[in-house]
């Protein structure tokens, strides 16, 4: 490939990128499917679905933030804080509909303040901001709830978690609905686009006149505003606010976007790629319950994964640089 | 290299067929699965030992155990459990990891047709077809009184806990509470939680003894946090001066008891546990009446009998 054409090997590496992740859903798909009879069944992929909903929504925030060659560690935290507090709010007597907007509202907040810290305080690097949130919203939390989950949430507040419409789990629809809206935002609007400039190259994109930090507040807002989405989804699910919810979800939300072909170096990944990914864990999980394989080596094959799409994707790297 | 990526997967795959191969069979079995909060202790080693005795007495019987990474992963066993509920499994029997979070995926086993059998942990749900476990009220009121009678009725106690709102956790403290914190030379200072594990019980036990150095007695409401705990007290040289119960009973806690590093613990039969709600799912599978609560009992074992404790 070194010595080919460079049009060509432009194409494969960009083919590779784009439908790499898809290919390898639907090898794993293929081969689950020979394995457990139970696998491909309608019940069964919807069961994926719904077991990916929560991932696939942190995943898409974690994608902006990425992106911009940033990580957001806080996730999984603010979504266990969203939970609560929604929780809280609606035994206080909110309707579900105020809930909604508790967990979404908390989420955007604890989010955008991420992004101040960045941008404002001039933290040398969004792990330092988003690690200290993550502790602070955990902290929170358990504060708050003294430790208890708060369960039994009314019917209207878990329909986005446990709902269906016309068979469809709930969740599977706000996962669709979120990325179409992420996908317009991030190929078809101007702070979309922004994102990926500030990704490839922060000065450069400054020297051009984006507003860097205002874009990049806006990104750590939307990735606690997924954070928000999530918990609904998880909280419906579970009918539970619970203060350790999301406990470690925010590594799942790195990897999925990472396996769904994003580069951690900023400037690259699609929505697409990022629900592949997400859905690629999901039916690991999935099949390997299926086959009754422990949660122990299900880790181990993820991590596997994990290492194999980003090695893929510096030997890609390094042969697009051989190019230039 | 443009199949670096789908090389990659079918190696992944591939060691995924490899573990999950040997668990298909032709011919028709009840399949049987137990699903706990955990197995990384020797607590549920010994339950699925015990489920395991159980199911090998009945050749049609073939058993799955399974559980989530830790036992605050309740999201995870929930997820297991759908998949279990969807290859409409003879009968499960599971140990919950959060006591409301588990309840929609149990209705939605019972919509099924599959009988639940509920282990270790109680939860508010008629439709169980029996509960296996112990009476954990009973199992500290028994820790408190031994504590009671070890500092004479005086000074400062502490409870370290497991994961909040779980009714084995609730119900030992509970117990624990009802007998000590009343006591008229007792000060009360509370409990705090280790999420059942062992490293967050030795933390906590060394802000214990930091902001108390006072401390009389600890009651830690599994064996992982005492034995962490136990680590805690060692190292501040307080070995016999601070009173240290805990709970399950488990191999290493008893010799460390016989050993005279941890004064007490209530005792758990696991294998017990396992083996019977295996027996009772079994029933259920079958259609056979089921014994509706099945209580294994609980005991304190210190120097004296740890010994019985170890055959």
């Amino acid at each position: 490939m070194r010595g080919g054409p460079g049009f060509w090997s432009r194409t494969a590496s960009e083919a590779l990128r784009r439908f790499g992740p898809l290919l390898a859903l639907a090898i794993m798909c293929l081969a689950l499917s020979l394995l457990s009879e139970h696998f491909l069944t309608v019940d069964n992929l919807l069961n994926v679905f719904r077991q990916s909903a929560v991932n696939a929504l942190l995943a898409l925030g974690q994608l902006v933030v990425i992106i911009t060659a940033g990580i957001d560690l806080s996730v999984g935290s603010i979504l266990g804080l969203s939970c609560v507090l929604a929780a809280m709010a609606l035994k206080a007597g909110a309707s579900p509909a105020a809930g909604l907007l508790v967990a979404l509202g908390t989420g955007a907040a604890l989010g955008a303040v991420n992004g101040v810290l960045f941008t404002k305080l001039k933290l040398p690097h969004p792990f330092i901001p988003t690690l200290g949130m993550m502790n602070v919203a955990r902290g929170l939390a358990l504060v708050m709830t003294g430790g208890f989950p708060i369960s039994e949430l009314p019917g209207g507040f878990r329909y986005w978690g446990a709902g269906t419409v016309a068979g469809v789990p709930a969740p599977v629809l706000v996962v669709v609905g979120f990325c179409l809206l992420f996908h317009v935002f991030l190929t078809r609007t101007t702070p979309g686009r922004d994102l990926y400039a500030i990704g490839g190259n922060r000065q450069a994109a400054l020297l051009c006149g984006v507003p860097v930090d205002g874009r990049l507040i806006l990104a750590y807002a939307l990735s606690g505003l997924m954070a928000g989405a999530g918990a609904v989804v998880l909280a419906g699910r579970m009918n539970s606010g619970f203060p350790l919810a999301g406990a470690g979800a925010e590594l799942d939300s790195i990897a999925a976007v990472i396996i769904g072909g994003a580069s951690f170096f900023g400037g690259v990944g699609t929505v697409l790629g990022t629900l592949v990914g997400a859905l690629i864990m999901g039916v690991l999980r999935n099949g390997l319950n299926l086959l009754n394989v422990s949660a122990y080596w299900q880790t181990v094959v993820i991590g596997a994964v994990i290492v194999a799409a980003v090695w893929v994707d510096v030997v890609r790297q390094r042969a697009a640089g051989s190019r230039s | 290299m443009t199949g670096g990526r789908r090389r990659m997967a079918a190696a992944a795959l591939a060691a995924a067929l490899a573990l999950g191969g040997c668990t298909r069979g032709k011919t028709k079995k009840l399949d049987i699965v137990l699903v706990t909060k955990a197995l990384d202790s020797e607590f549920w080693q010994r339950l699925k030992a015990g489920a395991e005795q159980a199911a090998a007495a009945d050749p049609e019987v073939r058993l799955a155990v399974l559980a989530p990474e830790r036992e605050i992963n309740i999201d995870q066993q929930v997820a297991i459990l759908e998949d279990q509920v969807l290859k409409r499994v003879a009968a499960l029997a599971v140990a919950p990891a959060g006591v409301a979070e588990v309840l929609p995926v149990l209705d939605k086993a019972r919509a099924a047709g599959i009988p639940v059998v509920i282990v270790d942990t109680d939860v508010p749900w008629p439709h169980r077809v029996s509960f296996v476990g112990i009476d954990n009220r009973l199992g500290g009121r028994l820790a408190g009184e031994y504590v009671l009678r070890a500092i004479g009725g005086r000074g400062k106690v502490a409870v370290i806990r497991g994961v909040l709102g779980v009714a084995t956790q609730e119900d030992r403290l509970a117990g624990f509470r009802e007998v000590v914190e009343k006591a008229p030379g007792v000060q009360w200072l509370g409990a705090q939680p280790a999420n059942s594990e062992r490293a967050l019980g030795m933390n906590v036990m060394e802000n214990l003894l930091t902001r108390h150095p006072d401390l009389r007695a600890v009651f830690a409401t599994n064996d992982q946090m005492a034995l962490g705990a136990m680590e805690a007290i060692a190292a501040r040289k307080l070995t016999g001066k601070v009173v240290l119960v805990g709970f399950d009973a488990g191999r290493e806690a008893v010799r460390a008891v016989e050993a005279g590093q941890m004064n007490a613990v209530m005792a758990q039969y696991p294998e017990r546990i396992g083996r019977r709600a295996i027996e009772e799912a079994i029933k259920a599978a079958r259609g056979r009446p089921v014994e509706k609560f099945v209580d294994i009992g609980t005991a304190l074992v210190t120097k004296q009998n740890a010994r019985e404790f170890l055959r």
